[in-house]
């Protein structure tokens, strides 16, 4: 693929635009809390685009593409069943205490609610996750660069890693919050194009499913079992690992997207952002699902003639995760072409910067600021911020190249997040709605979820990863051996948090106010207008995406 | 400038207006870019620029008043 003057003229003009903003945003930094969480006044409409936009790293749309090429229309599942369900939860129940407790940051809600040994864990398992998310978006676009431009890998990783230090150093969450939204509009409508040609080049959808094996086209008719279906999981595990377990575990508790809510004006605001978020994540499979399916359609002999192929993998297998760059260099046309790969680099951005901004807000307050230095002031601390996200960005470059051992990215995020996401759940669902719930329950909870979790991985092999400690159980294929990592950790921690807790004292009724469900009073809003209300929008969101489950059935 | 700079849906859709002008402008001047796809694309982007630039001043003047 040859890029002309045009296409690089759009790229550059993309780079002035992503640094320009972290300029005009600096002049608006004057403390930590501007530069670490925003000083939580942002519009509604900007908190939900980057709600769902720190979600869209290059590992959503380069990793979903590569799974719809490999697996198929069940991809939707990670949309439709892996997350409108938990962002309408956590916008009806969680938010109040997020937002309410007025914590800068999800450990730091731990803290409030249980102990600080529970916060310092999940801060510093948190902290951990963002990086390695950040340098698979980092490496996912070396990648892509080095195959599509040739341009060096480590030159790719060095260049992009600036760009991103750069507006996140200049105008810390805020710019890189900006930037995202930016980068949600170049995504959505540079990559629609494509959708739109590649469709109809493929004859459309009526000709997809006559040319593809039926269960590469129904998400849920082959989830009967495990066998007759290309994850290689039967539905139970998907509803419990991705529906329960993963999704809530991802987008109620991780900070990296709770943390767009919290920067909300208000209350109502905050509880509204993952609902509205929820109403674009519906219809993003037409984005990063449907090209997989068409670029796997486009491959069969019936369409030869289209001249299009995904690149192989050097192993007799096909590289799932250059399915989108090879659509983009078979129908975008130069100018367009510019287009596109200035959206795959923005999807990188925004996935890595969000990772970067959430590092630093979690390392600064939750671990620098609890463990290290306390009581400096705030000077002190927004320098600290800043030297932070310059040494998250180095840290992201690290682990970018580990993440070259994987040829399916999402495989290895999934298995990151149900490490660390997976027990997760289990303490806050416990937490909130357990009065009873102790700061010793939720530490060794947590504690034995994640062992739980790294034992099953060892005990696992799928895909020729995991069973690092024995290869005792065999599983068709990575992303289903996340889900079973995921639902074992969750169920250790549950039962382990509820024992340890039946066996410690919990914490006074009236530290808890604000905390846990029953001892809060429920916010009301009835004198506004019904689409100003959670419950009846989230009410629409889950019919919506029930109906969508029975289209595509 | 700067609070026009500092509104968002501001800067988006400038950003889209030069892209689409990028594409628009320079179909009609190369071959090289004269491609349908290019023209509907750069019309879309030109087209949703506008509202967003529009749109949000209109906001940033009531905000104003």
């Amino acid at each position: 693929m040859n890029l002309h003057i045009a296409d690089y003229l759009i790229i550059i003009v993309y780079f002035l635009f992503v640094i320009g903003v972290g300029f005009i945003i600096k002049k608006k930094i004057k403390t930590s809390n501007d530069f670490l969480t925003s000083g939580r006044n942002i519009p509604l409409w900007i908190t939900s685009l980057a709600f769902i936009s720190a979600n869209l790293g290059a590992q959503e749309v380069l990793g979903m593409v590569a799974s719809g090429a490999k697996y198929g229309i069940m991809t939707v599942h990670f949309y439709w069943v892996g997350a409108i369900f938990a962002m309408v939860f956590l916008g009806v129940f969680m938010m109040p205490f997020y937002y309410g407790s007025r914590a800068r940051s999800v450990p730091e809600f731990l803290k409030l609610r249980f102990d600080e040994k529970t916060r310092g864990l999940n801060a510093i398992s948190f902290a951990v996750m963002t990086i390695f998310s950040s340098g698979i978006s980092l490496y996912a676009l070396a990648k892509l660069l080095e195959v599509i431009l040739h341009w060096d890998f480590d030159v790719s990783i060095w260049l992009a890693a600036g760009i991103v230090m750069i507006y996140t150093f200049l105008g810390g969450l805020t710019s890189a919050v900006y930037n995202e939204v930016l980068q949600f509009f170049l995504i959505v409508l540079g990559l629609s194009p494509l959708v739109i040609v590649a469709l109809h080049d493929a004859g459309g959808w009526h000709n997809i499913k006559t040319l593809l094996q039926p269960e590469m086209t129904h998400a849920w008719k082959y989830m009967g079992n495990a066998d007759s279906n290309p994850m290689g999981i039967n539905f139970m595990s998907l509803i419990f690992g991705l529906g329960f377990v993963m999704s809530f575990g991802y987008w109620c508790t991780d900070f990296l997207v709770v943390q767009r809510a919290m920067m909300a004006k208000n209350m109502n605001a905050a509880r509204r952002t993952p609902i509205i978020a929820a109403i674009p994540k519906m219809f993003m499979p037409l984005i990063v699902v449907l090209p997989g399916v068409i670029a796997i359609s486009l491959m069969q002999p019936a369409l030869a003639s289209k001249g299009f192929s995904i690149p192989s993998d050097g192993k007799g297998g096909l590289d799932y995760t250059m399915a989108l760059p090879a659509l983009i260099s078979h129908y975008y046309p130069t100018g367009l072409l510019g287009v596109g790969i200035t959206a795959l680099i923005a999807s990188f951005m925004s996935g890595m910067a969000g990772n970067v901004t959430a590092f630093n807000s979690v390392f600064t307050f939750d671990i620098y600021q609890s463990y290290f230095v306390k009581n400096k002031s705030d000077r002190h601390y927004l320098i600290v911020g800043k030297m932070v996200t310059v040494a998250g960005v180095l840290l992201s470059i690290v682990t970018a190249y580990i993440a070259t051992s994987f040829n399916n990215i999402n495989d290895f995020l999934q298995l990151v997040f149900s490490f660390v996401n997976g027990p997760l759940f289990a303490t806050f669902l416990l937490g909130m709605f357990w009065k009873r719930t102790t700061g010793h329950g939720a530490f060794f909870g947590l504690l034995a979820g994640t062992l739980a979790a790294a034992a099953t991985h060892g005990l696992t092999l799928a895909e020729g990863k995991g069973g690092w400690i024995y290869p005792l159980y065999e599983i068709h294929s990575g992303m289903g051996q996340a889900f079973i990592v995921a639902s074992v950790s969750w169920i250790v921690n549950f039962c382990t948090t509820i024992i340890v807790s039946l066996f410690t004292r919990p914490k006074p009724e009236a530290e808890l106010i604000g905390l846990v469900y029953s001892l809060t009073e429920k916010p009301s809003y009835h004198q506004d207008k019904w689409y100003l209300k959670v419950v009846p929008l989230g009410i629409i969101l889950i019919v919506a995406t029930i109906i969508l489950n029975l289209i595509f059935f | 400038m700067y609070k026009k700079l500092s509104n968002l849906g501001f800067v988006i859709g400038i950003f889209f207006i030069i892209i689409s002008l990028i594409l628009i402008i320079g179909g009609l001047l190369s071959s090289t870019l004269a491609y349908k796809l290019n023209f509907y694309t750069g019309f879309t982007f030109l087209l949703f620029g506008i509202l967003m630039t529009a749109f949000n001043r209109n906001n940033h003047q009531q905000n104003q008043n």
